[in-house]
């Protein structure tokens, strides 16, 4: 016995999704619980059709995870930034879809997936020179020369060890 | 749109396309809300990525001044305060007290300290005039270095000049052992004690240079001693007795009569001395009550070394072996077997034992298991000195060697100095090491000579 939810996008499309695949979301699995039994469908006017279809595919396939514990304790916690495969495939997309999947999945307060965008990011700074960063972020280097060449003296310590 | 695409060559596709794909990447850090980007920096465990990524923007620089980035770095590196050597306090105290702290000059100064530990860090030497000769002794804390010699003298160094603060005259022999108490926060003055060849026991004050207790009693050479505290001390001497010295009173509280020949080692816990004596036993004693508890039987031949943590006694004999006892029972709990002559260097810290023989090799033990961990194959010649901390350990041998090794992995991370004649001592902290050798003979003016090398790995500048 499976129990649907509608979730509403901000674009006003409907998704019909397995009541059990939502509790990887903790603000709908609270959402839900404050309602109680409802059939209105739930709107999330911060997540468009193409990211939250994105973000339930990410679901449906996680549905046998472990729900993770609510009160875990990250700060010791060995963090690494390994991505399992079919995660790896899935986060590759276009600088744009992944910055709104992290905002929705904040949103959203699904963790894993936070973790996982997050991890995307940090793997793109990890190993790079500021200047290869300035290339994969589009930045301007907005240091004047002398704050620069300050700030890089700063920084030294960390290099060549 | 698609119109105009549609109608143009590859080359005019690539100049839009080199003209839109930047517009197509974002600044994360700057566009995502700030505790996202802290927690995205937070999966970087890499300072360089760290310290790089400050250089990128006045906004990510501001970025990387969250301190909770660098406090989560500081403990996923392990960068907390750690109970380190035995001879000196943890000179860098819990962070969080301190007015101004921030974790990442702290994180900074404690990576550029394994670093430099790592690479070499300063190094002074220092000759003596008056050439000391063998060097017994040596410990050193926060402030002063004191080296036992068998010229009969005591030398205090200050630990950051290395420059002499005085000669504590008065033992009419060598001396052989020696220790000191006090130097904390709460408790300045430094209470020296020594012994040796006069048979006499001195005690000094540190900070004054002033005798302050001739302790008599003892009939020959004081070979080992240990402190309690700076009211109690133990001696062992060659004369086949310990004594319990009143430091304050400066009087004999008891005489440890049984062992048939000259103690060489001995430690205390608690209450309890034990005690290693040429005549192949270790005697368990209370130091209250002066009685002997047991009689730890079963070496072969003349114990040179002995620790004690209160939980097992360890003793090293010149039958080669190890012997694990326990000091309630005084039963014999293990035979570590593996060293092929004398064991005559012992430390023990939480669940691991390191061993050196006069056969040049360490090993390190798992005193849970009993089973060799490593086996290093360390001087060519007796290994005359080691310590260990939890990170690391340093080796000194009659090969006029010293080596740091990793004491998890058992690797050698590098020779430490210059090769020397002999090495007589050596001893370090979080941040400094002493060692003190003999120079090698030759041509040159120092050949044959003592010297001190005072290694400080805080030196705030880099190696190069």
């Amino acid at each position: 016995m499976t129990t649907k939810v509608t979730l509403t996008s901000s674009d006003n499309e409907n998704f019909s999704v397995n009541k059990e695949i939502t509790k990887r979301s903790i603000l709908i699995k609270n959402m839900l619980e404050d309602v109680g039994k409802s059939d209105t469908p739930i709107p999330l006017p911060n997540v468009n059709s193409k990211v939250l279809r994105k973000v339930i595919e990410w679901c449906e396939y996680h549905c046998m995870d472990p729900l993770a514990p609510t009160n875990e304790n990250t700060e010791n916690q060995k963090q690494n930034t390994d991505i399992e495969d079919w995660d790896q495939k899935f986060i590759e997309v276009d600088q744009e879809t992944l910055f709104k999947i992290i905002l929705a999945t904040n949103y959203l307060n699904i963790k894993p997936l936070l973790d996982i965008g997050c991890k995307t990011i940090t793997n793109m700074i990890k190993g790079k020179s500021p200047e290869e960063i300035y290339k994969t972020f589009n930045i301007v280097n907005n240091f004047t020369p002398k704050e620069e060449a300050q700030i890089r003296k700063e920084n030294k310590w960390a290099e060549d060890q | 749109l698609q119109e105009i695409i549609g109608v143009c060559d590859n080359s005019q596709l690539l100049f839009v396309s080199n003209l839109i794909s930047p517009k197509l990447k974002i600044d994360f850090l700057k566009a995502l809300p700030i505790e996202i980007s802290l927690h995205i920096l937070g999966f970087i465990d890499n300072p360089k990525t760290l310290s790089r990524a400050a250089c990128v923007s006045t906004f990510w620089n501001s970025l990387l001044k969250d301190e909770s980035t660098w406090k989560r770095l500081c403990n996923r590196h392990q960068f907390r305060r750690r109970n380190s050597s035995i001879t000196g306090g943890s000179l860098m105290g819990p962070p969080a007290r301190r007015l101004n702290f921030s974790y990442r000059d702290y994180f900074k100064r404690r990576y550029n300290i394994e670093s430099s530990w790592a690479h070499g860090g300063k190094v002074k030497t220092f000759y003596d005039s008056s050439d000391s000769g063998l060097v017994t002794s040596l410990q050193f804390d926060d402030e002063v270095i004191v080296v036992g010699c068998d010229n009969h003298k005591i030398e205090v160094f200050d630990v950051n000049t290395g420059a002499r603060i005085r000669t504590l005259e008065g033992h009419e022999g060598g001396v052989w052992a020696l220790q000191f108490k006090g130097g904390e926060t709460f408790d300045k003055e430094r209470l020296l004690v020594s012994g040796g060849c006069d048979r006499d026991v001195r005690v000094w004050n540190l900070t004054t240079g002033r005798i302050r207790h001739v302790l008599r009693g003892h009939t020959s050479t004081v070979r080992c001693l240990k402190m309690k505290d700076k009211k109690l001390a133990v001696t062992g001497s060659r004369d086949m007795t310990l004594r319990v010295w009143d430091l304050e009173r400066g009087v004999l509280k008891h005489v440890l009569v049984g062992h048939q020949a000259s103690v060489r080692c001995l430690d205390i816990h608690g209450d309890l001395v034990v005690s290693g004596s040429y005549d192949s036993t270790a005697r368990v004693w209370d130091m209250n009550t002066g009685q002997c508890l047991h009689v730890l039987q079963g070496h072969y031949s003349q114990i040179y070394a002995i620790a004690f943590d209160g939980d097992k006694i360890v003793t090293g004999s010149l039958d080669s072996n190890i012997r694990v006892w326990s000091p309630t029972t005084g039963q014999c709990l293990a035979t570590l077997h593996g060293h092929t002559s004398l064991v005559g260097q012992l430390q023990m810290q939480g669940s691991t034992l390191v061993s050196g023989g006069s056969d040049g090799v360490l090993r390190v033990w798992d005193m849970d298991s009993y089973e060799c961990m490593h086996r290093l194959a360390a001087h060519d010649n007796s290994v005359t000195c080691l310590q260990f901390d939890d990170k690391r350990m340093i080796s000194g041998g009659n090969d006029g060697r010293v080596k740091l090794w990793d004491i998890k992995t058992g690797q050698l991370i590098r020779c430490f100095t210059q090769p020397a004649k002999t090495i007589w001592r050596l001893a370090f902290n979080d941040t400094k090491s002493v060692v003190i050798m003999q120079r090698m003979g030759g041509q040159n003016r120092d050949e044959g000579k003592t010297v001190m090398e005072l290694h400080d790995f805080d030196s705030g500048e880099m190696c190069e």
